[in-house]
């Protein structure tokens, strides 16, 4: 279990993290999101031992990240950085030797990454040479060719197309399959939606709202539900304890329920009016949850 | 999870680091010009001194009809005057004539056995008239005496030197500043692939990545104990070529004071470039672009700057103030002692205490550009602020 317990950090006067706390199973997908500057590379930066927490820790296993562990874990920061000038294939060579790996078996697993990223033909190049989607593989590469333990990347699809996208979900997906934790940020949160096992959603320093999306979705304040009855009176769920009416029109109508409604009291009401042709959560999408529960923490500091 | 993988010690990372410096360094077709042309600049020296030398001190004379006795004679009357005498036998008188004509040789004298021998200058009034008359007075004197029955017995006169190292220690000198002057350009060019290094480093952000696996502190390390070991490497193939020429085509008159002072200034590089290369890494650190590296590195390049000025005077005046004041100050002592040492003036105590002074300022470089190097690294954008550096943990 790869634990994130309660961190704090301030840059000056700026308190950037203020008790960020969530976890991450073996073999799941973690999707950090959050606003722009809302804490997460520093979050993920202090995983990684290149910044200092002011308070709380990060743990693997049971025990708090040291160096030693932090060998174990694959990074790709958001600033991308490698070796301009270096090759390819002696450059993931090199990354996997300072994981840990020795020389024949690093050189095997940077032949190996290379060609699993599709950069089989350019193993010998300089990295400057290479296009910047070429380089953003090279990047992942050198996250992954050290077998790594636990994956953490800071916005590693930002940059890619389509085509890219799906490969890099693909090798991610193949590390979850491999028992590895992957904790990713970004901002397409449909790709969040798509990939992730749980998400955790990163609002003024704090973690907002975190689980699956199922979790998050039943959770969401104000679940609705979407009601066709062609037959009814306006306004026959307004007597419905704990239902407020959202939208209404020609029988299709969108209903709020409270914390102790009963949707079968609602379809009850339903089927009292006459035909019902449609009854559904309607399930809000990743998009509306991270809106709602930003907004939710600016009202709760406002 | 795989069974390749094992924790590295610290030592281990460094050695990594260091590694990939050498390796990226030897591939470098720059560098190795470069250090071609420093070799080529030695071997280029070397040779001027031997054609120097022998071009200055050597008197040739033709000889038509001499004789064993008269070589030696000249020979002998050439030492008195401090010139070497070569004697080289023609068989005609026309073409010793044509030699002189030439300028082949400086004189022909021909039948030096006759009761009157000639002489053929080009112009009169040269030392060579002086030696050859000289040498063949001396000649005919010890014959006459020896013909008249008398054995020679002259005094031989015991010769007391007050300072006999005096030419010695001159050369000594001379071979010192020049061994000082390859110290000082290695030193620029070693310090300068540090702070490229460090900057290359930072500017391609690659720096965040090496820092998720390493300590700063191993990171500057392996950097400084690789390129170090390749300018070490450098240095003594430098001094391998210097000394193999010098004593090849025999520059040098004491070829053990050579090789001594040839290794007091290896060991004093080894000082020098630990000052040095530490000093420039962490004021490149302070950058992030390479345009910005001059505005830093100023410091620490004016020091170097004014070791090698001093360091000429020195050999001049090794005794004098300013080279015994300057050779004891850190970061100025690795250019100015060695020059000292070679001309006898440096006290064996002088020297330590000019090492220690070193050894502590290099240990207290180290710490403090180590904290500022740790605090700058992941503070890439503008000009990181020394204060600033120096605060920073994370």
């Amino acid at each position: 279990m790869l634990e994130f317990d309660g961190l704090y950090k301030a840059y000056g006067s700026n308190q950037v993290l203020e008790g960020v706390s969530f976890r991450v199973a073996p073999g799941q997908m973690f999707g950090f999101c959050g606003s722009n500057g809302a804490g997460k590379t520093t979050t993920m930066r202090i995983a990684m031992g290149l910044a200092r927490a002011d308070a709380g820790q990060v743990r693997w296993s049971g025990s708090p990240v040291d160096e030693a562990a932090r060998r174990r874990i694959g990074y790709m920061p958001e600033e991308r950085g490698l070796y301009p000038k270096m090759k390819v294939g002696e450059q993931l060579t090199y990354f996997a030797r300072l994981h840990g790996m020795d020389a024949a078996p690093a050189a095997r697993a940077a032949e190996t990454w290379a060609e699993r990223l599709g950069l089989g033909e350019r193993r010998g190049d300089k990295v400057e040479k290479l296009s910047l989607g070429n380089q953003q593989r090279v990047q992942l590469a050198a996250a992954l060719v050290s077998e790594p333990d636990v994956l953490i990347l800071d916005e590693p699809f930002s940059g890619l197309d389509p085509v890219g996208v799906d490969a890099l979900a693909e090798a991610l997906l193949e590390q979850c399959r491999r028992g590895v934790p992957v904790v990713f940020s970004s901002h397409q949160l449909d790709l969040v939606e798509r990939l992730c096992d749980a998400v955790g959603i990163l609002a003024r320093g704090k973690i907002v709202a975190s689980g699956t999306v199922d979790e998050l979705r039943s959770s969401a304040v104000g679940r609705q539900l979407r009601v066709v009855t062609p037959d009814a009176p306006a306004g026959w769920a307004a007597a419905v304890p704990g239902v407020r009416v959202v939208s209404e029109q020609r029988g299709d109508t969108v209903l709020e329920l409270g914390p102790g409604a009963d949707d079968q009291q609602v379809l009850a009401a339903a089927l009292a009016t006459g035909r019902v042709t449609h009854f559904a959560w309607r399930e809000p999408t990743l998009v509306e949850l991270f809106r709602d529960a930003v907004t939710d923490t600016r009202e709760v500091a406002a | 999870m795989t069974a390749d993988v094992k924790p590295h010690s610290p030592a281990q990372l460094v050695r990594l680091v260091a590694g990939r410096e050498v390796l990226t360094r030897v591939r470098d077709k720059g560098f190795l010009i470069g250090s071609a042309v420093l070799i080529v600049i030695i071997i280029g020296l070397l040779v001027f001194q031997v054609a120097m030398a022998s071009g200055a001190n050597a008197t040739k004379i033709a000889v038509v009809g001499g004789s064993a006795p008269v070589t030696e004679a000249l020979e002998t009357q050439g030492e008195v005057l401090d010139t070497d005498v070569d004697v080289v036998e023609y068989d005609d008188e026309g073409a010793a004539r044509s030699a002189v004509e030439d300028g082949d040789v400086e004189a022909a004298l021909l039948s030096p056995g006759a009761p009157q021998p000639e002489l053929l200058v080009e112009t009169t009034g040269g030392q060579v008239d002086a030696l050859v008359q000289g040498a063949l007075q001396n000649l005919a004197f010890g014959q006459q005496l020896a013909d008249a029955g008398v054995t020679l017995q002259s005094p031989e006169v015991d010769v007391v030197a007050l300072d006999p190292d005096a030419d010695a220690d001159m050369e000594a000198a001379v071979v010192a500043l020049v061994a000082v002057f390859v110290l000082y350009m290695l030193l620029i060019l070693f310090g300068q692939f540090v702070a490229q290094g460090v900057v290359e480093e930072k500017s391609s952000r690659v720096v965040e990545l090496l820092l998720a696996t390493m300590r700063p502190w191993q990171l500057l390390a392996g950097k400084i104990l690789g390129l170090g070991l390749l300018g070490l490497a450098q240095m003594l193939i430098i001094a391998a070529i210097g000394v193999a020429g010098a004593l090849a085509f025999d520059v040098v008159e004491l070829p053990g004071r050579l090789i001594g002072t040839v290794l007091t200034v290896v060991a004093w590089f080894v000082l020098g470039y630990a000052f040095y290369a530490s000093f420039y890494a962490a004021a490149a650190s302070l950058v992030s672009r390479q345009e910005d590296l001059g505005s830093v590195l100023g410091p620490a390049s004016m020091i170097l700057v004014f070791g090698f000025v001093v360091a000429v005077p020195a050999a001049q005046d090794p005794t004098g103030t300013l080279a015994t004041v300057t050779s004891f100050i850190p970061g100025v002592s690795p250019l100015v002692m060695p020059v000292r040492q070679a001309a006898g003036a440096a006290e064996w105590w002088e020297v330590a205490v000019s090492v220690v002074l070193m050894l502590i300022a290099i240990t207290v470089i180290v710490r403090v550009g180590g904290r500022i190097y740790s605090g700058a690294l992941l503070r890439t954008g503008g000009r990181v602020k020394l204060r600033e550096a120096l605060q920073s943990q994370g």
